[in-house]
Formats: structure tokens, C-alpha cells, sequence
């Protein structure tokens, strides 16, 4: 009896815990989702509460109205698009090849590959600056889908062939006796078997284009070829200017998708990339 | 059905050859032009008429310490320690706790943890940035005035702004680890609790000669690659303190920032260049150590 009270207790120490540390984890975006919805932000009062006392959406409003953010996430959507298309298309024959056939060199340039994933593209943004302004590809939706291209190529190439390894090969066998062609292998056997590997890595691609702000703000020169990103960067409050407010319901209008699409797939968001990840 | 070996290869390499194309292009050549680059004073003066000065960059980044590169060096390497160890700790604490039996609420409370996670990570940054430090109007100094305390400039000092990025740092990255501890620790067969509690262990010493040897090994690779995004972190310091236009002051730099601030913002691309290229030896390097190579490779 002693021992079932003492455990009682215990849980509800914990339980008390826990609430209150989902609670301090969650301020900084509750904080943003109040202050966006706070009809008179009285920013330097002290009595601020979480709840706002009356509600508005005119914030929301401004970001819509006032801010080019349907041109950004247009400009944001078509380097998205292209992104994806390109890095899909050229990774998938890619790394079956790799998954399945053993050829020379195979290894070599599958060492280089994990070195490369290393790489932080960061590091080679003067090159890629340097080499793309002679072309006139800086300041042109071209110029940014060739760099999120190149990083994203290899992160597809690499999650992709790890998940395709995972598959028995022996089903691809047994087509290949009853006749059928190695393209049609592919399309119709490895690729309905493939599909949440297909769709994680596309979305971690969208995900990359979505949140890439530094080469944004970096090739892009005006704000009306901004991403989304880079438009956010943007609108930032500092320290002495900008409109906290507005940029608040601009982070939680940029934040909804991701949010949405992350607890979309929670699930294969785990297997999908620990299966295909860097294992050591 | 049949066809010669050496078709056969021909086709591995059609199939492959967009992919690796593109890689070759975008990726491998900038790198190369990277090191390139290294090797000449190329900087705003000399965009066009840039000269080969040799290794002078390499020796600059290396042997002048007032150059900065190995403070920030030496910053990155405590930031990857501090940042790792609290990780560890704070998310095994915290993944224990979870693991509580009867904590019924556990998924909740799960999901409602890992929202850091699920947050575009630039958004969130400049959330903290402005929702939490900023000096004006900034929720930490509006509690700091509740308790009668001036406003606090978290960002400006350089030790402040370090704990101010490593708690943010935190923030962000303690959901995957939780997930991943939570999810080792499921793994683990409570038969061996069970005779552990009958041979009269305490919880410390479970916690020791099993939770943490069991673990280890499920745990390991996303702690490797953890370590790496750690140091290679650009974002948090960045964005927290080194904006252009909006530095706080704060003279904390990882390598990474280090690198984009002589690019972007002092254009001396020279040097630079030969920053990322010691940064990407040093990667390789780690990577060699510690052998993180394709499992297949391995053998």
C-alpha cells in the first residue's frame, strides 16, 4: 500500500514536470502565435499574458497584403519544383544502379560521395558565386535551383540507394527470369516498392528549398525574387526597427506547411531516413 | 536476356551519369575552384586581376593567431563538447523519465517536445531572436522588469551570447535526441531490470552496467552525425548574433561563420577559400577517424 502511494506520487511529480517543460519548450512559438493574434501589442508593458485580451488577424492581414509574400512563395515553389524534378529524376537511375550492380569504380566514387555529404555547400559559395556571374545565372531563379540542385543530388543519390539496398533483391530475380526488362524492372517492381523512400527524400528536398535562406539572400538581389525564406529574412525585426508583430504572423504562416507535413510523416520520416542515413 | 559484361557496365554508367554529371558539376568543380581560389588574393580589389600568392592564405588561417581562425577553432570545438554533453544528458534524463511506467500521457507529451524539431530552424532562430532576446521588447527582459531588473542585452557579451546560442542550440536539437534515446531505451529487454532488482542493484547502477552499455551502440551513428552538425553549425551563431547589418556585438564565431563573414562580409575571398578548404580536410579527417564510411564499404 505505502509502495503504490509513493508511486503515485512520484508519477505526479512527473507528470507536473513534464507539463510544465512542454510548456517553457513551447514559449518562443507561443509567444509568436500571441503576439501575431494580439489586437493591441502594448510590446513594452509588462503585463503581458499569453492569451491575448482581444484578437485580430489584421497582422495576418498585412503579411498577405503588404508584403510580396504570394510572389516569394511563388518564386519559392517553382525553384522547389525544378529542384526536386531535377534531383528525383537523375538520382533515382542513380542510386538503383548503385544498389544493385557491382561495376568498377563503384566504390571509389561511392567513398567520394560520402565525402561530399560532408560538405557544407556553404564553403563553396564564393566559387559558385564567381562561376555563375560570368553566365548571368546570379539574381535568376536558374542560378539558385543549379546550387540546391547540386547539394540536393547527392543527399537523393545517398538516401535513396540506401533504401533500395534494403530491398530483396530476389523479387527482381524472379522478374528477370519470367523475361522482364531491366526498365521495366525498375518501373514496375522497384519503384511501387520504393515509394516511401520516393517520397521522404522528396520531401526533405522541399523542405531544403523551403527553409534555404543564406544563398538566397546572398544570389538574390531583389526582393521581388526572393523565396519565402529569404522574404522572411527580410522582414525580421532587429533591435531597433521593424514590425514584430507582422513578423511574427509571417513565421507562423511560413511555419503551418512544414508543421503540417512533418507530423504528416512522422513515421516514415524515421525509417525513411535512418534506413537510407550515414551509418557508422 | 544475355549481353556481354561490358555492356553491361555501360549501362550501369548511362544510368548513372545524369546524377553524377550534375554532382561533378555543381558540386565537385566549385570545390576544386575552391582551392582554387585559396591559392590567389582574390578579394574585392581583385575580383578580376587576382595573382597566385601561393600557400600565403593557409599560413595566415594557421600561424597568425590574431587572424581569428583558430580562436574560432578552438570556439567550435568547446561549443561541439558543451553542446554535445548537455544534449546526452538532458536527453537521456528526459527519455528516462518518459519511460516511467504508468506515465499515460507519454505520447503527448512526446509530440508536444518535439515541436523544436518540426519548426523551419531559421524561423524558430529569429523567433528566439527577437521574441526572447531582443533587448526592447523581448519576453526574457519583459520578465526580467516583473522581478524590478533592468533590461539584460543578452546577445551583446560574448559569454552571454554564447550560452544564449548553446541554449537555443539545445532547444533545437534535444527533440531527435530524445527520440532516438526513447527509442533505445524501448529496445531494451526488461528481463535484465528484472534480475538486475533481484541481485539488489540500484537504479544508479542499472542505469550504468545496463541501460547505458545496452544504448550505446543503437545510439551511436545519430550521435556521430549529431557531432557533425554540430560543428559544422552555421545557423544559430549566425543568426542569433553575426547578421549583416545587425551584428549584437558579440565576438563568438564557429568556423563556419568565420568562413561566411571573410567571404561575405570583409570579401576577402582568398582567404576565405583556404578556410573552407582546412574546414573540409578537417571533415574528411573525422570522417576517416572514425571510420563512418557506407556499411558495405567497410568490408
Amino acid at each position: 500500500m505505502q509502495r503504490k502511494v509513493k508511486s503515485i506520487v512520484g508519477l505526479t511529480v512527473v507528470n507536473v514536470f513534464f507539463i510544465l517543460l512542454c510548456f517553457v519548450t513551447l514559449v518562443p512559438i507561443l509567444y509568436a502565435l500571441s503576439v501575431s493574434l494580439n489586437a493591441n501589442n502594448s510590446l513594452l508593458s509588462v503585463d503581458f499574458s499569453f492569451i491575448p485580451k482581444a484578437f485580430t488577424l489584421a497582422n495576418y492581414k498585412a503579411v498577405f497584403v503588404d508584403e510580396p509574400i504570394m510572389l516569394w512563395l511563388k518564386n519559392s515553389f517553382v525553384l522547389a519544383v525544378s529542384t526536386l524534378l531535377i534531383s528525383l529524376g537523375t538520382g533515382i537511375p542513380a542510386a538503383y544502379v548503385f544498389s544493385r550492380k557491382t561495376f568498377p569504380g563503384r566504390k571509389p566514387i561511392l567513398r567520394t560521395l560520402i565525402l561530399l555529404y560532408a560538405f557544407p555547400s556553404l564553403l563553396s559559395m564564393t566559387a559558385l558565386y564567381k562561376l555563375l556571374s560570368p553566365m548571368g545565372l546570379i539574381n535568376t531563379k536558374l542560378g539558385l535551383i543549379i546550387v540546391y540542385t547540386g547539394t540536393e543530388a547527392v543527399f537523393a543519390l545517398w538516401n535513396m540507394k540506401g533504401y533500395f539496398d534494403t530491398i530483396p533483391y530476389e523479387i527482381e530475380e524472379a522478374a528477370m527470369i519470367d523475361g522482364a526488362s531491366p526498365t521495366q524492372i525498375v518501373w514496375r517492381i522497384v519503384m511501387p516498392l520504393a515509394k516511401p523512400t520516393i517520397a521522404v527524400t522528396a520531401m526533405m528536398v522541399l523542405i531544403y528549398v523551403w527553409n534555404e535562406y543564406i544563398f538566397a539572400v546572398n544570389f538574390m538581389t531583389g526582393s521581388d525574387t526572393y523565396t519565402l525564406a529569404a522574404g522572411l529574412y527580410s522582414l525580421q525585426a532587429t533591435e531597433m526597427s521593424g514590425n514584430w508583430p507582422i513578423f511574427a504572423a509571417a513565421s507562423i504562416v511560413v511555419s503551418i506547411p512544414i508543421l503540417i507535413v512533418f507530423f504528416a510523416l512522422q513515421r516514415n520520416m524515421t525509417t525513411g531516413l535512418t534506413s537510407g542515413g550515414v551509418k557508422g | 536476356m544475355k549481353e556481354s559484361k561490358r555492356q553491361q557496365i555501360l549501362r550501369c554508367y548511362a544510368w548513372a551519369a545524369p546524377s553524377l554529371l550534375l554532382i561533378l558539376m555543381i558540386v565537385i568543380f566549385p570545390i576544386l575552384y575552391t582551392g582554387y581560389i585559396s591559392l590567389t588574393n582574390m578579394n574585392v580589389y581583385h575580383w578580376t586581376n587576382y595573382t597566385f600568392i601561393g600557400l600565403k592564405n593557409y599560413a595566415d588561417a594557421l600561424l597568425v593567431f590574431d587572424n581569428g581562425f583558430l580562436k574560432a577553432l578552438g570556439m567550435t570545438v568547446v561549443w561541439t563538447i558543451v553542446s554535445m554533453v548537455l544534449q546526452l544528458v538532458v536527453a537521456f534524463v528526459l527519455a528516462s523519465l518518459l519511460n516511467i511506467k504508468g506515465l499515460k500521457l507519454k505520447n503527448l507529451y512526446k509530440t508536444l517536445l518535439i515541436f523544436p524539431w518540426a519548426m523551419p530552424g531559421y524561423v524558430s532562430i529569429l523567433l528566439w531572436k527577437t521574441g526572447m532576446f531582443n533587448s526592447q521588447f523581448g519576453l526574457l527582459n519583459q520578465w526580467m522588469a516583473k522581478i524590478g531588473h533592468g533590461p539584460v542585452r543578452w546577445l551583446n557579451g560574448d559569454m552571454s551570447a554564447f550560452w544564449c546560442c548553446t541554449l537555443v542550440n539545445l532547444w533545437l536539437a534535444l527533440p531527435f535526441m530524445i527520440t532516438i534515446i526513447d527509442g533505445a531505451l524501448q529496445s531494451i529487454d526488461r528481463s535484465f531490470y528484472e534480475s538486475a532488482v533481484l541481485d539488489g542493484a540500484n537504479w544508479l547502477e542499472r542505469t550504468f552496467y545496463i541501460t547505458v552499455p545496452m544504448i550505446k551502440p543503437i545510439i551511436g551513428p545519430s550521435v556521430v552525425i549529431t557531432v557533425f552538425t554540430t560543428f559544422k553549425q552555421f545557423d544559430v551563431v549566425y543568426l542569433l548574433t553575426q547578421q549583416v547589418g545587425a551584428k549584437t556585438g558579440a565576438d563568438i564565431h564557429t568556423i563556419m561563420t568565420y568562413a561566411y563573414e571573410n567571404a561575405f562580409i570583409t570579401n576577402n575571398y582568398g582567404y576565405s577559400s583556404a578556410v573552407s578548404i582546412i574546414i573540409f580536410v578537417m571533415l574528411i579527417l573525422f570522417s576517416v577517424v572514425i571510420n563512418m564510411k557506407p556499411k558495405e564499404v567497410r568490408d
